[in-house]
């Protein structure tokens, strides 16, 4: 049987070969706790690129879901710090994330603004009228009796941290919502072809609106991991490359920028790869600026060997796909 | 430089002294024939301060700092906030020029970004008051630390923590802000400094963590995976090592790991000490450079003329800070700030 | 045609009664339809350039907004420090524009940005070179990254998002190693360079120098884009990739080159940083590309490509910069400028997005602008009624030629061998054959419809072409054109250089030809909604051969239509469809530009005049009038709430399916009329041509030319003979 080479499964060998390269030269990679410390390390990365993907995979694009997430999460602490009760900053700072992927939503589905736009200006939006309107500092520490909420970032179980613990059940959730909902299979369809969904009386633009309502939520939770796993949230990371390392993710591992193709087995293949990388290096003391090279030079080529062997035909080519 | 130092402490305290003088007098109420033409100097004068960006300890310290004695002075206290981006900042420092304020209080991104506008500024009459981070052009005033000191500083502290015998190991790491940076840059040559000559420490990493906690916290932890026995870890700021510091106590190793940072000495900082986070915490004392601001800007707008030809550097007296010196008044608060 | 109800008797005596005296009211209609100039309004928005006017406001709100917050904004100084910056932030927006218009997006930029201040500073300040080495050398560095994403999109065709993001990060770290190595020498380093200094610091006259660059770069790249191949080239594949390609557009060779001149413009920008702030800072153009791509979309390039222009990113750039600045300056938290960029962005892209989608619909609901036009009560038609227009059944039993051949013979005419030709709504000029006219043959392919036509002296057949100008037709059939175009009435919005709707033409003696323009608002295959305006959009022009110059004679005409050369051969009587009317026209002689009423009140339509064996002119009348269509034509606001709320096929349209021929002399006086009441064999006719004892007629919709033997007419006698003298 011929196995066709996708994107999928270049970067899946990629991380193999990568995987087992590292595991022979280096001699501590291999340790169960090193493992654990790997995906420990991109689980938040992961659990971004799986909001990323219902986006993505629903032809969308949402920059603003690292916004969304430091500014949520950092007035939810500011609102804890000044003796708000946890439970009703968290449920405010959750209502916000909602509210901003209402808002994102509507402009991508209702006003028909491109999603690159929209969430690019909303990105902007949300990071300015959070340090304007609601925080004070850059940085806002973790409140002293956040209680249970610390084992978001902190705990265990069996030994497993927690992060990869949710990380493994957010995969799981997006993925019996992608491939055996309703709603899921309405969002492949809409991203394969959003004329041919609407004509077939799919409830395309309600969905849409719920892709970034999802990735909202889904911000919320990775912000809530990162506060809770360094006591504080850094709004600082809106203007970092943070964003650019969530998209990496996700057409890594062959998730199309046009819409209807790939999984959570997908982001979870380019996830690996990163974390494999990243640890490697980091074990390697190479410089992180070094590390980015390596890191783009990879995705550049998963992304040249797919565009050869599965070329690109300007006949089918859709316009504006960028 | 000593005496530059001293030179620019004794002229600010001479006016403290001044002001108390006059305030004296005036208790006595008789008309004090300097007192006017004194408090005049201050009316109508602009001071504008660009930072790098507010919402952190240090600018905000800063500018209620200065704020506040513009108020109480009389003059008009502007502030350009660039947000972190350093093309922003150039223009409005651009600006600031064709506006001609009396002073600006720069807080530079880096040696090299304000370099040359510096120089325009100043050929344009404006006095420059740099903060916290030097430019490649020297002006009037420098007010801040002295970041290759400061990193020997930490370095000579993990040195010491770290000397064969009694450490569990000499390996120590490093966890530097951006690369590029220029705090960053100068900490890892006063760190450099010392480590030259102490050949029998190793440093198992030395990796940048973009002032991001997060990433601090994802290095530290791959660094004690590979090396449990790692030692201690030099941290450049205490914003970031607060990732540094959870990967250690993840780790259990909390007290086992010496972690040396620095920062603008907040409350978070000694709250950190406090539980441990933190092995010790290099303090650039924000009040204090908050003050050596305010009298250089007093001595300027005083007499221009004067102060003209200064090359006075101020730099920040450090402060190591362990769990053991935490008590009340050790770290400050925005409101301990006038107190 | 569609007509909702038959009139009344009541109806019919109220509108002649209106019609008979004009009442005040009426005088003020007219006025109000006649001064305000509606048609403006439906011109304007067919025209690309309203596309800036969301943009354009956009700029000037917030220049006000800023200008009123600021106190010093308007000063020399303020002014001058901010279009330091705007000339480079301009270029790096122009670049992002080139790339936006061919359909991809640059996302390096800003790496881009810094690799080029990089290498222009340590060229300088390390190296010592001459300034114009490092010119060279940023230009070639920043050009090959262009030139890497070029390769990469164009010809690997990778996705521009994913490569441009790639390319961003790659250049990003090795601008950061290439720092920590150099930074400290190139701090220590001072150019002594006047060009440099020139360069980052001097102005021609009061204009800072980067913004001369800019200046000289936004209009440069305007006549590139829009009036030179390879501009055409890049908007063609932005517009449609796939129809490029397939029209044979190298897209792989456009789509990089687009990605080299983004190189090319970052690196300039970048050299102009250089030279101003000296400057290499780890944060330099971090973020630009979103602010570039943020001021590009502002200034209403849209992305996905095909739209686009350096005018659009200029305002996008300013919009931007004004906002960025201004916030800052304002001292406003931190954030308060992200806030307001973002909202602005949002407001401005969905003005965008609602404005490209709305657009035509807006446009199609007050294109149609009527005007006042008023009628005398038309002349009795009745049978027995004793007017010479009576009805009659004369054409019913014409003969058929080519029943299923031609369709759409608006005009018909014969040469010297008694061939007949007419055109055909395919474009082909279609040769029956004498003497039975049951062969044919295509003579000419044109391309556009053929309508009027005549012969010259030479006899090359002249064809008006309808949606393409005047063209010749040699007797070899080979197609020629005369011309295409009229002199431009200055302040007309809509172009009306271009002929839309050449209609008919005569040639006088002297070889020029004169030819009616139908309408200028219109083209071709939407004519009849010209009635619904009744404004005069048509006009007579003149083709001088022997200068070959085209020039307009007669403006605001109501439907130019007919023309046909009087005897004197020094006027013509040209016909005036919705005005109801024969006029004349001296273009020679005593009476010199002089126009006289031949014909003042038709009951019908008037269309293609020729002449008559005896000396007299035949007149098709290609519909009559109806007195709804009279009284509504007195009503614009009826006939304009008319075109905004009904769908077009509901609109009252004057009658154009039965007509008739008519025969006048040069007096005004009627000699004959031709009808086919029963509407059996030629109902409509928008032209007849007279040719041995027998005249041809044409219809415009028709799919067959009719014959009807004029009884008493001289069964020599030939047009072409007749007028330009029989030949051997």
């Amino acid at each position: 049987m011929k196995i066709a080479l996708t994107q999928e499964r270049i970067v899946f060998a990629l991380a193999v070969l990568l995987f087992a390269g590292f595991a022979i030269v280096l001699p501590n990679f291999l340790t169960a706790g090193n493992v654990l410390t790997l995906i420990r390390g991109v689980s938040v990365l992961g659990i971004l690129g799986l909001g990323m993907a219902v986006v993505v995979i629903g032809r969308g694009i949402d920059l603003s879901i690292v916004a969304n997430m430091a500014i949520s999460v950092a007035w939810t602490l500011d609102m804890a710090d000044r003796g708000v009760p946890l439970g009703v900053a968290l449920s405010l700072g959750f209502g916000f994330v909602v509210l901003m992927g209402l808002i994102t939503g509507f402009l991508v589905a209702y006003v028909e603004i491109p999603p690159l736009f929209a969430t690019l200006a909303m990105g902007a939006f949300i990071y300015g009228f959070g340090r304007a309107a609601l925080l004070s500092q850059d940085v806002i520490q973790m409140p002293a009796h956040a209680g249970i909420l610390n084992l978001a970032g902190t705990g265990h179980v069996l030994g497993v941290p927690m992060p990869i613990i949710l990380l493994a059940v957010a995969s799981l959730l997006a993925f019996l919502f992608l491939r055996y909902t309703r709603p899921g299979r309405t969002i492949y369809g809409f991203g394969d072809n959003l004329q041919a969904a609407r004509i077939t009386g799919l409830s395309v633009r309600p969905m849409q609106v719920a892709q970034y309502v999802i990735s909202g939520i889904v911000a919320f939770a990775a912000g809530i991991i990162t506060a809770t796993a360094v006591e504080s949230m850094n709004t600082r990371i809106v203007n970092g490359t943070l964003i650019y390392d969530v998209i990496l993710v996700v057409v890594l591992g062959g998730v199309g920028l046009s819409g209807g193709k790939g999984g959570v087995r997908n982001v979870l293949v380019g996830t690996l790869l990163i974390g494999v990388l990243l640890n490697g290096m980091t074990i390697m003391d190479v410089q992180y600026t070094v590390q980015n090279v390596v890191k783009s030079l990879i995705l550049l080529v998963a992304i040249v060997v797919d565009s050869l062997v599965n070329p690109r035909d300007e006949q089918t080519a859709q316009q504006g796909d960028i | 430089m000593r005496s530059r130092v001293w030179f620019g402490r004794v002229l600010p305290a001479l006016f403290g002294i001044t002001l108390l003088a006059f305030g004296v007098a005036r208790a006595d109420g008789i008309d004090d024939p300097l007192r006017a033409p004194t408090l005049n100097a201050f009316k109508g004068k602009t001071v504008a301060f660009l930072p790098l960006s507010m919402g952190f300890d240090l600018t905000e310290g800063w500018g209620a700092m200065m704020k506040h004695q513009a108020d109480e002075l009389g003059y008009k206290f502007e502030i350009r906030d660039p947000n972190w981006n350093t093309d922003a900042g150039a223009q409005a420092l651009t600006q600031l020029i064709s506006e001609k304020p009396d002073i600006i209080v720069v807080h530079n991104p880096d040696v090299q970004s304000y370099a040359r506008l510096l120089k325009k500024a100043e050929a344009a009459g404006i006095a420059i008051i740099q903060v916290n981070m030097k430019s490649a052009t020297p002006t009037q005033y420098y007010v801040g630390a002295d970041w290759i000191g400061l990193g020997e500083r930490a370095a000579n502290e993990v040195v010491k923590a770290c000397a064969p015998g009694k450490g569990p190991s000499t390996k120590i790491a490093i966890v530097q802000g951006a690369l590029t940076a220029a705090a960053s840059i100068y900490q890892i040559k006063g760190v450099d400094n010392v480590l030259s000559k102490h050949p029998e420490i190793k440093v198992v990493s030395n990796q940048a963590a973009d002032w991001d906690a997060s990433k601090a916290r994802a290095v530290t932890q791959t660094v004690l995976q590979q090396n449990p026995d790692l030692c201690g870890i030099i941290g450049f700021w205490d914003g970031q090592d607060t990732g540094t510091g959870a990967a250690i106590r993840e780790a259990g190793k909390t007290g086992k790991v010496f972690l040396i940072t620095s920062g603008g000495g907040a409350k978070s900082a000694c709250e950190n000490l406090e539980n441990g986070t933190f092995s010790a915490d290099t303090s650039y004392d924000v009040p204090g450079q908050g003050r050596d601001i305010n009298s250089a800007i007093r001595a300027i707008l005083e007499d221009k003329a004067a102060t003209k030809d200064l090359r006075v550097v101020l730099y920040t007296p450090l402060r190591v800070l362990t769990k053991a010196d935490v008590k009340p008044g050790a770290c400050w608060t925005p409101q301990s700030l006038f107190e | 045609m569609v007509e909702t109800s038959a009139p009344t008797g009541a109806d019919d005596a109220a509108a002649e009664a209106a019609a008979a005296r004009p009442r005040f009211s009426d005088t003020l209609v007219r006025l109000r339809y006649t001064l305000i100039p509606d048609h403006v309004v439906g011109e304007i928005l067919t025209k690309r350039w309203v596309d800036n006017a969301a943009p354009a406001l956009f700029l000037v709100l917030v220049i006000a907004t800023f200008g009123t917050l600021l106190p010093d904004f308007f000063s020399i100084g303020s002014l001058t420090s901010s279009l330091r910056q705007l000339g480079e932030f301009g270029c790096v927006v122009l670049a992002m524009m080139i790339v936006l218009v061919a359909g991809g997006i640059d996302l390096s930029v800003g790496s881009v940005f810094a690799l080029g201040n990089f290498t222009a500073l340590l060229l300088m300040n390390v190296l010592n070179t001459p300034a114009w080495v490092a010119l060279v050398a940023v230009l070639a560095v920043c050009g090959l990254v262009g030139l890497v994403n070029g390769v990469l999109i164009g010809f690997l065709r990778l996705r521009a998002f994913l490569t441009t993001l790639v390319t961003l990060i790659i250049v990003r770290a090795l601008v950061d190693m290439l720092l920590l190595r150099y930074a400290t020498a190139i701090t220590a380093g001072s150019p002594d360079s006047s060009v440099w200094d020139f360069v980052g610091d001097g102005s021609i006259g009061p204009v800072p120098f980067s913004i001369v660059v800019l200046l000289v770069l936004v209009i440069g790249g305007h006549v590139l884009l829009s009036r030179s191949r390879p501009g055409w080239r890049v908007m063609a594949v932005g517009g449609s990739r796939r129809s490029a390609h397939n029209a044979g557009i190298s897209v792989r060779r456009t789509v990089c080159g687009t990605y080299v001149i983004s190189g090319l413009l970052v690196g300039l920008s970048g050299f102009m940083y250089a030279a101003r702030l000296s400057s290499a800072g780890a944060e330099t153009g971090v973020g630009l590309e979103l602010q570039a791509l943020t001021a590009a979309i502002l200034g209403g390039n849209s992305l996905g490509g095909g739209r686009g222009s350096t005018g659009k990113a200029l305002m996008g750039a300013i919009t931007v910069l004004v906002i960025t600045n201004g916030v800052v300056r304002l001292g406003m938290q931190s954030g308060a400028g992200s806030m307001i960029l973002g909202i602005i962005l949002i407001l401005a892209i969905t003005v965008d997005v609602r404005w490209l989608k709305n657009r035509y619909k807006v446009l199609n609901k007050v294109y149609v602008s009527p005007a006042y036009n008023r009628l005398p009560p038309a002349p009795e038609t009745a049978a027995g009624s004793g007017s010479p227009y009576a009805v009659n059944d004369k054409l019913r039993d014409v003969e058929i030629i080519g029943l299923g051949v031609v369709e759409g013979p608006e005009d018909v005419i014969f040469d010297r061998r008694d061939d007949l030709y007419c055109g055909t709504r395919h474009g082909d000029l279609v040769r029956f054959l004498a003497p039975d006219y049951t062969r044919h043959e295509v003579f000419a392919h044109i391309g556009g419809h053929p309508l009027g036509m005549q012969f010259d002296r030479d006899e090359n057949l002249v064809v008006c072409v309808g949606g393409m100008g005047l063209y010749k037709v040699a007797p070899d059939g080979e197609v020629s054109k005369m011309t295409d175009e009229t002199n431009r009435t200055p302040f007309k919005i809509n172009d009306d250089a271009r002929l839309r709707l050449t209609d008919d033409c005569d040639i006088a003696p002297d070889g020029r030809v004169f030819f009616s323009e139908g309408t200028m608002r219109y083209e071709m295959h939407s004519w009849p909604v010209d009635a619904l305006e009744s404004r005069g959009n048509g006009r007579f022009c003149v083709y001088d051969p022997r200068t070959n110059t085209t020039r307009t004679i007669i403006r605001d005409v109501l439907f130019a239509n007919g023309v046909c050369l009087a005897s004197d051969k020094q006027s013509f009587m040209y016909a005036e469809t919705w005005g109801c009317r024969v006029r004349r026209y001296h273009f020679d002689g005593p009476k010199k530009g002089r126009i006289e009423d031949v014909l003042p009140n038709l009951p019908g339509y008037a269309d293609n005049i020729n002449r008559a064996s005896d000396g007299n002119y035949w007149l098709a009348l290609v519909g009559m009038r109806s007195p709804p269509v009279d009284l509504a034509l007195q009503m614009p606001g009826f006939r304009r709430r008319m075109a905004r709320r009904i769908a077009p096929d509901e609109w009252l349209y004057p009658n154009i399916n039965t007509g008739c021929v008519v025969k006048f002399d040069e007096s005004g006086r009627i000699l004959d009329a031709l009808w086919d009441l029963g509407g059996k064999n030629h109902p409509m006719i928008t032209s007849m041509r007279e040719h041995k004892g027998y005249l041809y007629l044409g219809g415009i919709s028709n799919n067959r030319i009719g014959r009807y033997r004029i009884p008493g007419a001289d069964p020599t006698w030939n047009g072409y003979d007749a007028y330009w003298g029989a030949r051997a």
